[in-house]
Parts: C-alpha cells; structure tokens; sequence
C-alpha cells in the first residue's frame, strides 16, 4: 500500500461527520457507512435559514486534507485503519485506478443531476464503482472534492435512509441562479421559496409573510436587487403574468393586503416532492419535518406514477420501511 | 496520470457557475451560452471585463483536461449554428449514455446509429430501425416500445426526427464523433473542407466527395459558378445560405420556423 493511499483513508474517516451512525441497515454495501456530507468539512448548518453555504474558496487541488480533517480525525479515534491494513485482503488498485474512477463517478453523478434523475448510491456503486467497492469512500471523497472545486457543487447525501445523493450549488448566492435563458422556469430558486411557503401554510400567503421570507434572502421589496432587479415587479407581475402564482386581493379587508397562490402553470410544472425536495435542502431538515405536507407530496407522486407508467420514472424518494 | 503535476487554469466562481449552467442545460447555442457567460459575470465579478468567448472556454478547458472532460464547440449539420456541449472524452463507447438507458435501449440506439452512418442521406426510417427490434440485446423490446424509446432518444438531443426518419443531433456528433470513427471506420463519411465526421451533407455526383451544408455554404460563398474542390465538375447543389447569427435575431425567426434545408442532396 503506498503511502498516498493510506493517507487518503486516514482522511476518509475524519470527512465523515462524527454523526454518522454505522448501522447495518439492509442494503448498505459492507464497509461502507455513508457521511453526513463528503465535501470538506464546513461550518456547522446555520439553523433554519436559507444562508448559502461558505464558499470554498479556489485552491490549488491537492491531496492533503485541511487541518481541521486531521483535527476531526484524531477525535474519531477511529481504529478501522488498523484492521483493513492487516487483513490479507485484495491488493488496492494503483491511485491513477482510484483517480479515473472518481472521474467516471463525477461525470455518472453529473449527468445524472442533469437528467434530474436520483442520485442513488447503490446505483453509484453498481454502475461505476463496482469491483472498487472497498475503496468507495476514497473515491467519494475525490469526487466531492472535484465538485466542489470545479463545478462549485457539493455531493451531498441528503438522505441516509434512502441512500440518495444529491448535487447541491455551493456558490454564493445560493439557489439565486437568474436562468439567463428564456426558455427555462424563471428564477427558480426565488420562485420555489415562495411556491413553498405557499403550500406549508396550506393556503395563500399574505404578501407580508412572503417578504419575510425573501428578507432571508436578502431581498426587500424597496431594493434593487442584482440579479432580479426590481423583485416586488417580478413577483407581483411577472411571474403572475407567466402563471406561476396568483396574487389576489384578501377579501373583507382594510387597508388592503394581498396574497399569494400557486399559478396553473406552477401546478403542471412542479410536483409537490419538488418543494419538500427544496425545503428540505434549504432549511437542511427532513421531508418529514412536514409530516402532512409530506404525505401529500408523497401521494402526489404516486398519482403521477400510477398515470404515466410507461414514462421514465427516475427513482422516487418514496422508502416504505 | 497524476494531476497534481498540472499546472491549472485559474477557476473562480464564474467559471464554475458557468459548468453548473452549461451541464444543466446539456447543449447550447453560441448565442446562449454568450448569455451565459455575461449572467455569470453578472452574478459573481460585476465589474470585471468579460473574457472573449473562447478564451473564456479554453481557460476551463485546461482545467479540466486532467478530468477529461471538455467544452466542445460544433457547428450543426443542417443549417451551421455553433452549438457548445460540455462531454466526456473518456468514455468511448455509446455507454456514455448508460446512465439514462436499459441494455436493449443503448442496443436499440447503436442499430439506429449503424443505419444512419451507413444510409446515403445519413438518415434512417423508422421502419427501418423498428424492423431490427428482433435482434437487441437484454429485455424482448416490442416495436410500440421502440417507437417510444426513439422519442426519448430525440426528448435528450441525441436523435433528431425529420418526417418519420432519424438522424443524430448536433450533441451526439459532439460527445461521439471519436467513437463512432474508431468503432465504423469503413463506413463513416468525412467532410472534405473540414475533415470531420460526415452526417449529413451534400455529394459530388460525379467523384463522390462530400461536404457538410455549412461547409459547402462558406467555401461557395458569393461564388457565381460553384465547382468541386476535388474534380472541378460542376457543383450541382443549391448553396444554403452563411448562417448569421445578426440576421437571425433580427428577424425573430423562430427555430422551429425556420425552414432548414433537407440533406436529401446526394
């Protein structure tokens, strides 16, 4: 084993967040517990807000891990090291085998990102990892970090229990990406926050609790913004006039105040597992945190599944236990 | 190959916004992707002079040569709109699109690919391709299935259909143009101006070379008497037009408008 190697498993072990629980759940590939993010380690979540994540500022690539890895690696006190070394096992593949391999896994997990298809490991493992299984953890890491610095996306593992990765923009402003292009749903990000604030209330939204949320985001009605320039403009009429929302006057009330619905066009475009897919991303909880938005979302899906079966469905996130 | 030793480009945020947006939209048009880069800008380095176009891309191409991957540059078979893909280099078999396909469904694309790379117009029937069900590779696929499979084919812009006929979109001569020459090496045609794979194009009809659309409308361009390159006989095709991309956001034509010429001139 050369020396490289075995220093990339030293900081396999310290990327994983000290929460990942081993458990040996039906259908985790032996050896191989998935981390609760497998970019370089970064500050701890920032709560319920939408606050992009601290950019990675670009570095030269190497292979040495940052100090804190280290750091977080001697606090694990792991001892997996050990054992794996003295067991008569495989002989580990060449680190140009393992970096070639990283670089399937990079194109595999983009292209997939691009179909909008779902990230899923034992997928990952199947179709590019294969005979490499051992080393996965090394190979993730790689492909994190390429992703990372490259693309400026993180590969994050967005739910243990289902095994499903996801790719996650890392560049400040996150989630604001103004699609330059015409043809594409506006303003996603914008758009999905409050499409989604829209559907957890369960009915319209008061234009007041709207601007709440976007002030998260650092837009306020009065402001010029950079990227969406006047966006009171943009919400109010642009995206109505495109039939993503609906704003409407609250009836019976005085001063006047004016609410927010889903558009029709909103409503063929999104599914419902879409905005728990965004909520959970952005307030970095899970689905379930919204139990009965949840379930909705999840018989929404079904109902789509069950009308289209010949389509190409990619893998729900449904999991029946 | 190590690639720690290579020196790389210089990435900033720009340039990674601009991979995220060019991979999520799979291929561009050069007017889009001019867009594209002045949104990155916009977002990330107001102030900064927008790099020249292919400056802008060489820069991250040499950043991600050592993951051999790459911003391609095309030009489309029948009317020469530069079209960019990011692809990949390494991989060079149709399992490129393994992520996306069932065994018999790659199987089904590489019997369409045969046809068309052998076919005159560099077209292929459906009835054609629907007829080699019977021969695929993994699950029976029946011919309702297939016709099905083809649209999927043409919905992620690796065929085209035009009138119940298939030929491979500009995306697909990009990301396999290097696999298709070593896989077909008899059977592939190659332009005469540009010596780069040959789909579609127009013929020679006395020595048989042959020459992409757009290739044909640049080398005869404002020429009143067009004669072949190889042995001067008389070209006797209609000479499509340079494409513009002024002229063309001017008039508003519409893709879909457009009336592109038909290859159909072997």
């Amino acid at each position: 084993m050369s020396e490289q190697s075995k220093d990339l498993s030293d900081r396999n072990f310290a990327a994983e967040a000290p929460s990942s629980e081993v458990h040996s759940s039906p259908g985790v590939p032996e050896g191989v517990p998935p981390s609760e993010t497998l970019a370089e380690p970064q500050s701890p979540p920032l709560g319920p807000t939408a606050a992009p994540q601290a950019a990675q500022p670009p570095q030269v690539p190497s292979d040495e891990g940052d100090p804190k890895a280290l750091q977080q690696a001697a606090e694990e006190g792991r001892a997996h090291q050990a054992p794996s070394a003295a067991q008569p096992g495989p002989a580990p593949p060449a680190p140009a085998q393992l970096v070639q391999k990283a670089h399937e896994l990079m194109w595999y997990v983009l292209v997939k990102d691009q179909k909008k298809m779902i990230i899923w490991f034992p997928d990952m493992v199947k179709d590019v990892i294969g005979s490499y299984k051992k080393w996965c953890r090394s190979i993730l890491r790689r492909t994190s970090l390429i992703l990372a610095r490259v693309f400026g996306l993180h590969l994050r593992l967005t739910s243990l229990h289902t095994m499903e990765f996801a790719l996650v923009k890392a560049l400040e402003p996150e989630e604001l990406d103004r699609v330059a292009l015409s043809n594409r749903m506006p303003m996603t990000g914008l758009l999905l926050m409050i499409l989604s604030l829209i559907y957890v209330k369960g009915r319209g939204a008061r234009e007041s609790a709207v601007w709440n949320v976007l002030r998260i985001l650092g837009l306020r009605p009065w402001k010029k913004h950079s990227t969406f320039g006047d966006v009171r403009k943009l919400i109010t009429e642009e995206f109505v006039q495109q039939n993503y929302l609906k704003y409407q006057r609250v009836p019976y009330v005085e001063p006047p105040e004016y609410e927010f619905f889903w558009g029709s066009r909103a409503s063929r475009e999104i599914t419902k597992l879409q905005i728990m897919e965004f909520l959970a991303r952005v307030f970095k909880k899970d689905p379930q945190a919204w139990p009965s938005r949840y379930r909705e979302a999840l018989e929404e899906a079904r109902a789509l599944r069950e009308a289209n079966p010949t389509a190409h469905c990619p893998r729900s996130s449904v999991s029946e236990d | 190959m190590q690639s720690s030793t290579k020196r790389m480009g210089v990435m900033t945020d720009v340039h990674r916004r601009f991979l995220q947006l060019l991979m999520t939209h799979g291929v561009l048009e050069e007017w889009d992707v001019k867009r594209l880069q002045r949104h990155c800008y916009k977002v990330h380095d107001r102030h900064a002079t927008v790099d020249k176009l292919e400056d802008f891309i060489n820069n991250i191409n040499s950043v991600l040569e050592s993951l051999y991957i790459e911003i391609k540059r095309g030009v489309t078979e029948d009317d020469g709109r530069p079209i960019y893909a990011l692809v990949n280099l390494a991989t060079t078999s149709v399992s490129k699109m393994a992520t996306d396909f069932a065994e018999n469904e790659l199987d089904l694309f590489r019997k369409a690919l045969e046809l068309i790379i052998d076919s005159e117009t560099g077209f292929a029937s459906s009835t054609n391709i629907l007829n080699l069900v019977d021969q695929l590779k993994g699950k029976k696929m029946r011919k309702k299935e297939a016709e099905q499979v083809l649209q999927k084919f043409v919905q992620n812009k690796w065929l085209i259909e035009k009138e119940g006929e298939f030929t491979l979109h500009g995306r697909a001569i990009l990301e396999m143009e290097q696999y298709i020459r070593e896989t077909y090496p008899d059977a592939v045609k190659i332009c005469n101006i540009c010596h780069s794979l040959l789909i579609q194009g127009q013929s020679c009809e006395t020595c048989g070379i042959r020459m992409h659309l757009p290739c044909v409308a640049k080398y005869f361009q404002s020429n009143a008497e067009p004669r072949c390159p190889h042995c001067n006989d008389y070209w006797p095709h209609e000479i499509p037009e340079v494409f513009d991309p002024e002229k063309e956001r001017e008039s508003g034509i519409s893709k879909s408008n457009k009336k592109s010429l038909r290859s159909r001139q072997h």
